[in-house]
């Protein structure tokens, strides 16, 4: 006889209802009239957001790990991370909100009467809206799940939808649709090699429950574990575009629509972090003589790749790619830690780093000329005394990201180095803070290119920014820049919901 | 017969996966590559959920299939369009992005 | 501990003066200048009411303390956002703002031509903020905040006539020449909180026994780096010279008064850990020694004044490291040298702008000669600062700088010779120099060239020169009578109780000193006497060349590591070397070059890429079975 699972409906509300808007997004897209579709799909996002948001309010004190069965556990660090996701996710919608950064029609040819008549027409892709739901409810369902299966689903669930937006840019579109190629494959590639792992996880502790991995330690077969281990993280380091599995950071971050490619980049490292977390200090801490010494070397790689790459960069947005692959760097240090202060520490720096990244992506979507967007470098010189509010608010985002002191960057990239240390990884704190004085320079020089060198050419404008953009840039920033002065509002959240249950 | 050849089959189909991803041109083939590392993974499950005398590994697999389904859905989407705009599906093509 | 409610306003005051100017645009350029100095004297008048309110205390309650608010508390790590105005303290905020007052009079005139002179007042005010901050924060991480601030605001003035391109290559420079001090700062603050998990000075300095020896040296070590890095000690000492692009009141503030000096200030501050950690110590005098020796030299050789006068900076300044080397009984004598260097030095630089003032902004002291006649006074206030370094009695330099000549052959030993001798040396060096300066520059023949006669600067600069010129006479007697700077920094500095043994009686040390400074003067007259050519002579000795091209600094850091990187990157095109050169270019440009060879890794291929993940998967493996096998 069946019996019907249990399921904790109240635990799980906030992945549902994003879930549940994701669907009806798609059931508007079939039923409903163009005219007034992309109001009311910003509208249901919005509000189904808000409704998460405030649904993980109310159960921020509860937690179980019988959530969904044993798929899926709800504790602290879990809210926090959810939460995470979806706040910036709220700003991230206002940014895709701006419709003329998607196609038109994704079906027509670059160049062809089709896409002409789309452009005409004034048709939007308001499927962006649904793909964004999913990604995000993937996105919150991944730092939860607590099986292998559950974790593969959620990392399917917010991959797919990524890899179709990041090909529906209305300019370049060629470029577009060749990150979309690439990310896909790439990320399918990865993907398979986490399932591999996993099978090989299942096959060494006989349950696919990340518990049961880690009670398994010592009576079965290290080989398995060994094998698992390292494909499962091959899977997550991809993700999280660690070094050697950046390679497709780059390409996709400058291909992809902007404001895709600013959710991306925030809202994809708080899940895939989160799950790392929960993954390594659950499922293998019984194992970190394994995995601890290879994920300290990817560190240190990764830190000192990401910035000394960044500099040679000419296109802002490579630029912003290969920072975000220096701050994967920075963020496993705080894996690596394996302590309370780490988790606590990857908490703020997620949630630091995300909102600077989107508030960073969305400005550079309002430096454009005639024909778009314009990312190379050399174009944005002295744009700082052409706009000099725009200017001053892109150099105090990357000064975060160079970790200078009263920024969010810095309190970060202190609590997680901090931790490294306690943990006692030196040579990982060493790095970090060598790899932080190169990033600062490439950083200042941009910063210089905008501000203190003379503009060559003014074919380049900053576009005034729809009311959209501009709350969503302006609420980034200020949240930034409050959590910079005074960190110890999330400080001490963070440390408040820094605990992983079993 | 051994139950451990089936791991060594899963292992080998894998590897051929893994290496055609790379040799491969034609965007079709290197995603069938792919189907085929993800089989190899199936594989894998069920036969450990043999050697675990436990019905989990089974139950991955049927899961794995539909997802695989599922990208398969996306992947061919966006391998369909960009053939479209380049009259090519060689994944050496679109190499635009770069340094 | 006390707590008082004015500390705040000595940095709230000139941080919001700097924001209204810089906020108020144009609309500010006929009045910003007057508000940026009188806001820049009320946080002097600040300063001197808490200085005589600390007199009045008793000396174990002088310090005072003021808490902002709570900056960063998680589990047991606190850090508050607190201020600690004690002994130390403020006798640099009194420096700060007094010296900053005056030059704040002086840039009304000498910046009145200039378009930008609101822009030029907002980053003085920023920078006094930020300087006020430094030496008022009560743990290394409030310092730090202000320690970025300062290198900022310093950023901003070397590059003020940022059209110029050479000028922002300097202030770039400077800036990341600091920033390499700076990683040394951040890691002293890291392992200090992973040793002590407290990074207040209060809190270090009750738990210092802690701490291993060996914890302690490391500290000692990284606040090394980063005071070297601030205070242009070698080895980070090159950018100091470029920075004389900014304009002369910023030469004088910030790198002859007060920034360049917070190295010096950050050594006495960390006292404890110093006294503690006798490697670190060690390395503190070589350093010291190097540097007052290398500034010296490179001093003799320079023909643009500015760069003359910022040799001699490094080298004073190398005075102040040595004498924080010494222990405790030195911390004051570095504290009294860098105070009355603060004047004799600020004047000397206000002095040599109110020359190229009267002179077209010519810097080259080969196109000056007999300019004495014609701006009496600033030749007058200039020689006084001159009596003043080479250490005349009863001159200020006399006072201090002796003090840390007899300290260093109290040492004893084969170190106390050898650090005697070099403080002797470089005494001499000193003399020779800065009257070549005086004598290239106020006598011998016309060589300018044409016809406009030089002329004197106006009152509004000559005022703030006289009065840095009687500080340069009177502070070394005020502050050295009846030992009152060391009585006074005791409680801050724990000098040893019995008195140090005196090897050399005090007299005998000034007669060498004297002795050496009268040998020194002697050889620049005899070879500067006489008309002069109006160029560089071509045929000098090898020392002189060297000299001429600071002992190859920019060259060794050049052939060591910049040359391997660039033929790196020969093979790539549109390589720009976009920031600095030096140490830092060399940094940078290894970066660079690696950047771009990683760069080519990214060839667009996505089978490439994967395999990438391949190898990288396998790596891993290995890596696994490797560590655990």
């Amino acid at each position: 006889m069946l019996t019907a699972p249990a399921l904790s409906y109240m635990l799980l509300s906030p992945m549902l209802i994003v879930f549940a808007a994701a669907v009806i997004g798609v059931l508007i897209e079939a039923f409903m009239g163009r005219a007034h579709r992309a109001a009311v799909q910003l509208t249901v996002s919005i509000g189904a957001l808000l409704l998460s948001l405030l649904q993980l309010w109310r159960i921020r004190d509860l937690s179980s790990t019988t959530a969904a069965v044993n798929s899926v556990t709800i504790d602290k660090a879990g809210i926090f991370l959810q939460a995470t996701v979806v706040i910036l996710a709220l700003i991230a919608v206002l940014l895709i909100a701006d419709q003329d950064n998607f196609t038109a029609q994704a079906s027509a040819i670059p160049g062809s009467n089709e896409e002409a008549i789309a452009l005409q027409l004034k048709n939007q892709q308001t499927e962006i809206f649904p793909l964004f739901l999913f990604a995000v409810a993937g996105m919150m369902l991944f730092p939860v799940a607590t099986d292998l299966i559950t974790l593969f689903v959620a990392l399917e669930v917010f991959s797919l939808p990524l890899y179709l937006l990041a090909g529906l840019s209305r300019r370049k579109r060629l470029l577009s649709q060749e990150a979309a190629l690439k990310y896909f494959l790439l990320g399918a590639y990865a993907s398979a090699f986490f399932l591999f792992g996993a099978a090989f996880l299942y096959g060494y502790a006989g349950t696919i429950s990340l518990v049961g991995i880690s009670a398994a330690a010592g009576s079965a077969n290290e080989v398995f574990l060994l094998i698992g281990i390292v494909f499962v993280s091959v899977g997550l380091l991809f993700k999280i575009s660690a070094v050697p599995f950046h390679s497709w950071t780059p390409d996709v971050y400058q291909g992809a629509p902007t404001p895709i490619t600013a959710f991306m980049a925030a809202c994809t490292k708080v899940a895939a972090f989160g799950a790392i977390l929960r993954i390594f200090y659950i499922g293998f801490a019984e194992a970190e003589t394994l995995w601890r010494p290879i994920i300290t070397i990817i560190a240190i790689l990764t830190m000192l790749l990401g910035s000394v790459v960044a500099i040679a960069q000419r296109d802002v947005k490579r630029m912003l790619a290969y920072s975000s692959i220096a701050h994967a760097g920075f963020l496993l240090s705080g894996v690596v830690a394996l302590n309370k202060e780490g988790l606590a520490a990857s908490l703020f720096y997620l949630m630091a780093y995300g909102l600077t990244t989107l508030a960073a992506f969305g400005i550079i979507g309002l430096v454009r000329d005639s024909s778009g967007e314009v990312t190379d470098l050399n174009r944005w010189i002295g744009l700082g005394k052409k706009s000099p509010v725009v200017g001053a608010v892109f150099a105090f985002l990357l000064l975060s990201f160079a970790g200078i002191p009263l920024t969010s960057g810095f309190i970060g990239k202190f609590a997680i180095f901090s931790a490294a240390y306690q943990s006692g990884n030196i040579a990982l704190v060493v790095t970090g803070v060598l790899a932080s004085a190169i990033a600062a320079f490439f950083y200042i020089r941009v910063i210089i290119m905008v501000f203190f060198t003379d503009p060559v050419n003014d074919s380049v404008s900053i576009i005034i920014p729809s009311v959209k953009s501009r709350i969503s840039i302006t609420v980034a920033t200020v949240i930034s820049a409050v959590i910079g002065v005074a960190p110890s509002l999330l400080l001490n959240v963070a440390e408040n919901f820094s605990t992983f249950i079993k | 017969m051994a139950i451990a050849n089936y791991l060594y089959l899963s292992a080998i189909l894998f590897t051929i996966g893994a290496i055609g991803v790379v040799v491969r041109r034609n965007s079709i083939v290197v995603f069938m590559c792919i189907e085929l590392m993800l089989n190899a993974a199936n594989l894998a499950f069920v036969t450990f959920a043999r050697i675990n005398s436990n019905l989990e590994g089974q139950v991955v697999a049927f899961f794995t299939m539909v997802v695989a389904a599922c990208e398969v859905v996306v992947g061919l989407a966006i391998i369909v369009t960009i053939y479209r705009s380049r009259r090519s599906a060689s994944v050496d093509d679109a190499s635009l992005l770069k340094r | 501990m006390q707590t008082s409610e004015n500390l705040l306003w000595l940095i709230a005051l000139p941080l919001f003066s700097s924001a209204i100017l810089l906020l108020a645009g144009k609309r500010a350029n006929s009045w910003g200048h007057i508000m940026g100095t009188i806001v820049s004297a009320s946080t002097f008048t600040i300063g001197v009411v808490e200085f005589f309110a600390m007199q009045g205390r008793a000396e174990e309650s002088r310090a005072v303390t003021q808490k902002l608010f709570t900056w960063i508390s998680v589990g047991s790590f606190n850090v508050d956002a607190s201020l600690l105005l004690d002994q130390l303290s403020i006798c640099f905020v009194l420096l700060i703002t007094g010296v900053g007052t005056l030059i704040h009079v002086y840039s009304i005139a000498y910046m009145s031509h200039d378009l930008d002179r609101r822009r030029f007042f907002a980053y003085l005010n920023l920078f006094i903020a930020a300087m006020l901050l430094l030496v008022l924060g009560d743990s290394y991480l409030n310092l730090y905040v202000g320690w970025e601030g300062v290198g900022l605001a310093s950023y901003l003035l070397i590059g003020f006539w940022n059209q110029k391109p050479a000028y922002a290559t300097a202030a770039k420079k400077a800036f990341v020449a600091n920033r390499v001090g700076d990683v040394g700062l951040s890691l002293a603050i890291m392992i200090a909180f992973a040793t002590f998990g407290d990074v207040s000075f209060s809190g270090m300095k009750e738990n210092i026994d802690q701490a291993s020896s060996t914890q302690l040296t490391a500290i000692g070590l990284m606040l090394l780096l980063a005071a070297c890095g601030k205070s242009a000690q070698f080895p980070l000492q090159s950018w100091l010279g470029d920075a004389m692009a900014g304009p002369t009141p910023v030469s004088a503030l910030i790198h002859a008064a007060t920034m360049v000096t917070a190295g010096v200030y950050l050594i006495t501050r960390s006292n404890f850990v110093f006294d503690e950690a006798p490697v670190a110590q060690l390395m503190v005098l070589i350093i010291g020694g190097v540097t007052l020796l290398f500034g010296a030299i490179i001093g003799t050789a320079k023909d643009d004044i500015k760069k003359a006068l910022a040799a001699s900076t490094m080298s004073q300044i190398g005075y102040m490291i040595l004498a924080t080397g010494l222990g405790p009984i030195g911390y004051a004598f570095a504290i009294m040298h860098l105070l009355t260097h603060g004047f004799f030095k600020a004047s000397m630089f206000l002095g040599a702008g109110s020359v190229m003032h009267g002179m077209k902004d010519e810097v080259n002291m080969r196109k000056y000669g007999g300019i004495g006649k014609f701006m009496p006074i600033t030749a007058l206030t200039f020689g006084l600062g001159y009596l003043a370094i080479i250490g005349v009695p009863p001159f200020a330099g006399f006072y201090s700088k002796d003090k840390i000549i007899e300290t260093a052959f109290n040492e004893g030993g084969i170190k106390g010779l050898a650090l005697g001798l070099a403080t002797l040396l470089g005494a001499m060096i000193t003399a020779f120099y800065m009257t070549r300066v005086v004598i290239l520059t106020f006598f011998g023949n016309e060589r300018w060239g044409h016809k406009d006669e030089p002329h004197e600067s106006p009152a509004l600069m000559l005022i703030p020169i006289g009065l840095l010129s009687v500080g340069s006479v009177a502070s070394g007697y005020l502050l050295s009578r009846g030992e009152s700077l060391v009585h006074w920094l005791e409680p801050v500095v724990n000098p040893l109780k019995e008195h140090h043994k005196e090897l050399l009686p005090p007299i005998v040390v000034s007669l060498m000193t004297l002795a050496v400074v009268v040998i020194g003067i002697s050889i620049a007259v005899l070879k500067y006497r006489g008309d002069q050519l109006d160029k560089a002579p071509e045929k000098v000795s090898i020392l002189t060349k060297a000299a001429r091209r600071d002992l190859f600094q920019d060259d060794f850091n050049e052939a060591t590591l910049m040359r391997p990187g660039q033929s790196l990157v020969k093979n790539l095109l549109n390589i720009d070397y976009l920031l600095i050169d030096g140490l830092v270019r060399a940094v940078g440009g290894v970066s660079i070059s690696t950047g771009n060879k990683l760069r080519t890794l990214q060839n667009g291929y996505v089978r490439s890429y994967a395999l990438m993940m391949v190898i990288g998967a396998l790596a891993l493996i290995a890596t696994i079975w490797a560590v655990t096998a």
